[in-house]
């Protein structure tokens, strides 16, 4: 990874792009791939989804273009004065930031302008969000489990047992999981699980004792630092990744970016993706073998699954398979529709069923 | 009413109780029953209309002088009265015309004329006098100098509400500093709650007659208006036409017919109407003999092979003439007629007639009068097999084919088989032939003279008998078919029409004298007996009364409505001081006269409602409607005729092709006005581009400096590439496509325009298409100089997909909106 002067060094390298450009009489423009669904790409040497070809440019022969830019080379001045204070911000500190910039043309008019620009930069300069000391907003993962880990934190080097030295809620990872050192463990497999009740449910069960297991609680879509900590338990830990959401095309989509990478980050997806994870369910084939109640599918639910088939990321037999099978039967269910077999039906049933079937216990 | 009272006009009582109860009826009465119809059902708007009737008489007054206008308006409080003064530089009326111009209802020059002029009905200005002295008591004043007079006459003048005659109470000389006009002063019982209408009637009346000079002083008002004028061109002065055959109604032509000095039908067509000469008066005729006479059937004369023998039946006709004559008459009548494909009677009579003479000048024997109708009848008869007293042969019978069968039903049978679906049963086409051959024979007279509307009733007949008998339907188009099958084939009768005096007398023959100038293709009425104001001084008058950004106007070329011809103009004022909010302000104009009241019962706005302006970059809410925006469109309508909706002459009535010339005026105007907004839009763009631009590139520079440290870039070299820029924009207007190339930059530029087409495209304004799979690669190679643009257009059929790319041009220098 870089550090924390090279990242300030590729902003300023940047910048300097610009200035080149308008010194040779051109005028300035950033190349960047075009960030969508039909540009992405299978790398079969990572396997992982990435950005193809195609690219488009943002340049200052438009009103829009040129203001894109200008926001571009005040937001470089921040990350670069940020980087070399050594403090951090979060995304929508930026975005409120932008406020107190004496060119009103500058200003971010909403958090999702600033957000991608901030990816932008990250495309151009090859340097990550984390290591511009942005934060996202939200928190990353919990993790529940038989894991020893050391975090640097601002306040000195803290050693953590994931299971021993927390409490009912787990270990809260930091914005940047790269902080985060793995010293021992006892893990025969991860699950990502997507919903929090699912996971309360595992802990109080004593799931994660009873099988060596890391819960890892995906909070919905997962934050970036959430894949993070995903791949490296997966690469460095050398331990199978079960994703565990409802069934419904939503919840597919957050395997999807846990396993193949996001559409808006494919650029990290080597860093951040983890092609080895694989869906436990809810299967909409679960649906109808275990008889779960289930609500029939919505416009958008069907709107979504179709757009999932034509989704490079889901185009294998398997998903096929399972996301006509669902259009078929016309039904979605939740994680919590197991519960209609009794409490503990999942950890008893359930998950060692799946989990075996998928030669992961 | 004229068929009202030709009816009851029979029972002399009671049309003498009628005439006499109608006697009865006041002028002031009938004034005050109609008085809404005429535009004066309230004291606001009788004043507008008193006003408006004033000033359309001096206009035409000045303008027939050949006078620029000059018009002094000044409205008084007097007292519990307001009183009205209009001033004109016209002729002045001389003492005899004066009582009658001013004072008599319905009487005016030009009630019968076909000319276009503001007043048409000679009853606005003296309805105004009446108006005044109803309500005020007091007389008209009126002041006039002719032209060359040292003083000027003054009269007071009241109408006689008993006998609708005007009484002269004052007539003195007095002295007037105009050189020569008219000044009318009329007192009455009005107030001034339509000063808005009153106000708009003063300023149209000036767009609308940039030539006009006038001037408003009413009590409201600090300083008069004036309106100067904007041209020192006369309008073109009209001739007067006479009417066309396709614009009059039965009473007006039988009051043609009883006044006019000709003779014969074609003499009174050529001489009275416009348009008629001898060929056309021949149609004319021809279409009439048709209606009044009918015509006569025609039938085929027996073939080789038939029995019915033409030489021998007028061989045995002729009597006394030796036989050699005899023979060659015989023989040549049945060899002329063999001839013949089909014969009318009257065809026979002439071939007979003309063998008679050619023989006589061969022999020496006189074949008579006598001997030739015999003769004519013989053969007649041999042809139709119908007998003197009418009766066809084998026709009356329908049960056994025994008898010889009539030759009628042959001939009947070919053409009903002809003129009906194959798929129709033989026996029934065969009994309707014979149902059709009977009825012809029954016909009067032996020369089968039938009138179109009374085929078509024998036809209907014969069906229906058909029908019931047979069980075979002739439907509506199978009976239309056969008879237009014999009215095709039946011919003109050679009868002379009647004359000009006879018809006068006979309502009927009148009417088909009518329905036969209807029918007859004729040609447009001539235009010179319109005025139009001319877009140019259209665009002048807006010009001189709306501070505007931009002015538009069209002028139609003439049409026809009813016999009479009109002309529609249309001009639109857009932006600058016109106010911006609420909707458009329509000017509605008919012979140059504004119209002021009843706007939403105009056909004009109905037509401007349903155009849709947001084409035309107009505001529409809703996409129907008066559209909104700072805009003024003024629609004048200039005819011999103009139809209003009622006699106050407020609206326009809705007569399709008026509205659709309209329309097409007003669309001429719009379209200007769209590119004027097209090109203001993309104007605004590119500065508001070069604003944004110019402010944002040079912070953007400052910045990057700032952040790498280094010392300020030169960007001109970006900003020039960014601000000479050259544009291309996509313009699609139902079929037509059209790509506009501005070039902004300062030298020529050669581009390389591809447009890729998802339908066919057609009448390219030039450059290459090639079809490539269901897509069409149109291209040009325009070279368009520094500060110039081109227009590249071509045409597809429906909704296409476009994808256009240029080459040629730098990337930066290149805005692209297609």
């Amino acid at each position: 990874m870089t550090t924390e002067s090279d990242a300030r060094d590729e902003l300023i390298d940047l910048a300097a792009d610009f200035y080149d450009q308008f010194a040779a009489g051109n005028i300035p423009e950033m190349t960047l791939p075009t960030r969508t669904k039909s540009n992405i790409e299978y790398d079969t040497e990572s396997g992982v989804w990435t950005y193809g070809d195609r690219t488009s440019t943002r340049s200052a022969n438009s009103v829009r273009g040129a203001r894109k830019l200008l926001k571009a080379a005040y937001t470089i001045e921040f990350l670069a004065d940020q980087l070399d204070e050594d403090r951090s911000s979060t995304l929508r500190e930026l975005y409120y930031l932008s406020e107190s910039w004496d060119n009103d043309e500058a200003q971010f008019s909403s958090q999702d302008e600033s957000n991608d620009l901030v990816e932008d930069l990250e495309i151009v300069t090859g340097v990550t969000r984390e290591d511009f000391h942005m934060r996202p907003e939200e928190s990353g993962a919990t993790l529940m489990g038989p894991l020893l880990i050391r975090e640097q934190t601002r306040r000195g080097e803290r050693e953590i047992h994931c299971q021993e030295d927390v409490g009912a809620g787990g270990y809260q990872i930091p914005n940047n999981p790269d902080m985060i050192e793995f010293l021992d463990d006892d893990i025969d497999f991860a699950l990502a699980v997507e919903t929090g009740g699912m996971r309360d449910r595992l802990v109080e069960n004593g799931f994660d004792e009873e099988y060596n297991c890391l819960v890892i609680h995906l909070k919905g879509q997962p934050a970036r630092a959430t894949r993070r900590i995903t791949k490296r338990v997966h690469d460095e830990l050398d331990v199978p990744i079960a994703v565990f959401a409802d069934g419904d095309p939503w919840s597919y989509r957050i395997y999807g970016s846990v396993a193949y990478g996001s559409i808006k980050s494919a650029h990290l997806s080597k860093y951040l993706a983890t092609p080895e994870a694989q869906f436990v369910g809810i299967q909409p084939e679960d649906i109808v073998e275990y008889d779960l109640p289930a609500d029939p599918l919505s416009d958008s639910d069907v709107n979504a699954l179709e757009s999932e088939l034509d989704d490079p990321r889901f185009q294998t037999d398997y998903w096929e398979e399972q996301i006509e099978l669902q259009l078929d039967i016309g039904k979605k269910s939740e994680q919590q529709s197991l519960a209609s077999r009794g409490l503990d039906f999942v950890t008893d049933t359930y998950l060692p069923e799946r989990l075996d079937a998928m030669g992961v216990i | 009413m004229t068929s009202f009272q030709s009816t009851i006009g029979d029972e002399e009582g009671i049309a003498e109780e009628l005439a006499e109860g109608q006697r009865e009826i006041s002028i002031a009465e009938f004034f005050e029953k109609n008085k809404h119809m005429l535009g004066f059902d309230s004291g606001a708007r009788g004043l507008v209309t008193a006003v408006k009737e004033a000033v359309d008489n001096a206009l035409d007054a000045t303008e027939e002088a050949g006078v620029l206008p000059d018009i002094y308006i000044e409205i008084e409080e007097v007292g519990d009265y307001y009183r009205l003064v209009i001033e004109d530089n016209g002729p002045g009326i001389t003492k005899e015309q004066l009582p009658k111009v001013f004072g008599k209802l319905l009487y005016g020059s030009r009630f019968h004329a076909r000319e276009q002029s503001r007043g048409q009905q000679g009853i606005g200005i003296s309805a105004a006098v009446l108006y005044s002295q109803l309500t005020s008591g007091q007389p008209a004043k009126i002041t006039s100098r002719p032209k060359g007079q040292s003083r000027a006459q003054y009269f007071e003048l009241i109408i006689d509400t008993d006998t609708n005659e005007p009484e002269i109470k004052a007539d003195e000389e007095t002295t007037w500093d105009r050189p020569h006009g008219t000044r009318i002063e009329l007192e009455m019982e009005a107030n001034m709650r339509a000063r808005q209408q009153l106000h708009d009637y003063v300023k149209h009346t000036a767009v609308v007659n940039p030539h006009a000079r006038l001037e408003l002083r009413e009590p409201g008002l600090d300083e008069p208006l004036k309106f100067e004028r904007a041209t020192d061109e006369l309008p073109a002065e009209t001739e007067e036409i006479r009417p066309h055959p396709h614009g009059v109604e039965l009473g007006a032509l039988i009051k043609m017919l009883e006044a006019t000095e000709s003779y014969s039908v074609s003499g009174f067509l050529q001489e009275e109407f416009t348009r008629v000469g001898k060929k056309t008066a021949d149609s004319v005729i021809d279409n009439f003999r048709d209606v009044y006479y009918g015509r006569e059937l025609a039938w085929s004369p027996p073939r080789a092979h038939d029995d019915r023998d033409v030489a021998a039946a007028v061989a045995d006709a002729v009597a006394n003439k030796g036989k050699a004559a005899t023979t060659a008459f015989a023989e040549g009548v049945a060899e002329t007629v063999a001839g013949n494909d089909r014969l009318s009677r009257s065809e026979l009579a002439a071939i007979v007639g003309n063998v008679a003479e050619n023989v006589e000048g061969d022999t020496g024997k006189t074949f008579g009068g006598t001997v030739r109708e015999n003769a004519v009848d013989a053969a007649w008869r041999a042809i139709t097999g119908v007998d003197a007293d009418g009766d066809a042969a084998g026709a009356a019978d329908d049960g056994d084919g025994d008898d010889a069968e009539s030759p009628l039903v042959a001939d009947a049978y070919a053409l009903v088989d002809d003129a009906t679906s194959t798929r129709k049963d033989d026996a029934a086409v065969r009994a309707m032939a014979e149902a059709l051959a009977r009825r012809f024979a029954n016909l009067d007279g032996e020369a089968f003279r039938i009138a179109r509307d009374d085929l078509e009733r024998l036809v209907a007949d014969a069906a229906n008998f058909v029908a019931e008998q047979r069980d075979a339907t002739f439907g509506e188009t199978a009976r239309e078919n056969v008879v237009e099958a014999f009215w095709s084939r039946a011919r003109t009768v050679p009868d002379d029409p009647p004359k000009v005096k006879s018809i006068a007398g006979d309502r009927d023959a009148a009417a088909d004298l009518l329905e036969a100038m209807r029918t007859t293709d004729i040609l447009a009425p001539p235009t010179d007996c319109l005025a139009p104001i001319t877009a140019e001084l259209v665009e002048a008058g807006l010009r001189k009364e709306y501070d505007a950004d931009f002015y538009a106007a069209a002028t139609r070329d003439a049409e026809v409505h009813g016999g009479d011809p009109f002309i529609v103009e249309a001009g639109i004022a857009y932006g600058g001081e016109i106010p911006a909010e609420g909707s458009v302000e329509l000017l509605r104009f008919a012979n140059r006269v504004p119209l002021v009241y009843q706007r939403g019962a105009c056909a004009t706005t109905d037509v401007i409602k349903s155009i849709g302006w947001r084409n035309y970059g107009l505001d529409q809410p809703g996409g129907s409607g008066l559209p909104n925006g700072p805009a003024v469109i003024s629609i004048h309508v200039a005819s011999t005729n103009v139809p209003f909706t009622s006699e106050s002459k407020d609206a326009l009535a809705n007569v399709p092709a008026i509205e659709d010339e309209i329309e097409l005026a007003v669309r001429e105007a719009a379209r200007e006005l769209k590119s004027y907004l097209n090109k203001r839009r993309s104007m605004q763009q590119r500065r508001e581009k070069q604003d944004v631009l110019g402010k944002i590139l040079p912070e953007m520079a400052d910045k990057v400096s700032e952040v790498t440290g280094r010392s300020r870039p030169d960007i001109d070299g970006a900003l020039a590439r960014i601000m000479n820029n050259v544009s291309v924009e996509r313009e699609v207007d139902g079929e037509t496509v059209t790509l506009v190339v501005e070039n902004h930059s300062d030298v020529n530029e050669q581009l390389e325009i591809t447009d890729i087409v998802s339908a066919e495209p057609t009448d390219l304004s030039d450059g290459t298409v090639v079809d490539m799979d269901g897509e069409w690669f149109v291209q040009w190679k325009p070279e368009v100089p520094s500060g110039d643009e081109r227009e590249l257009t071509y045409a597809v059929d429906g909704e296409a997909d476009f994808e256009v790319s240029v080459g040629g041009v730098e990337t930066e220098k290149l805005t692209v909106n297609a």
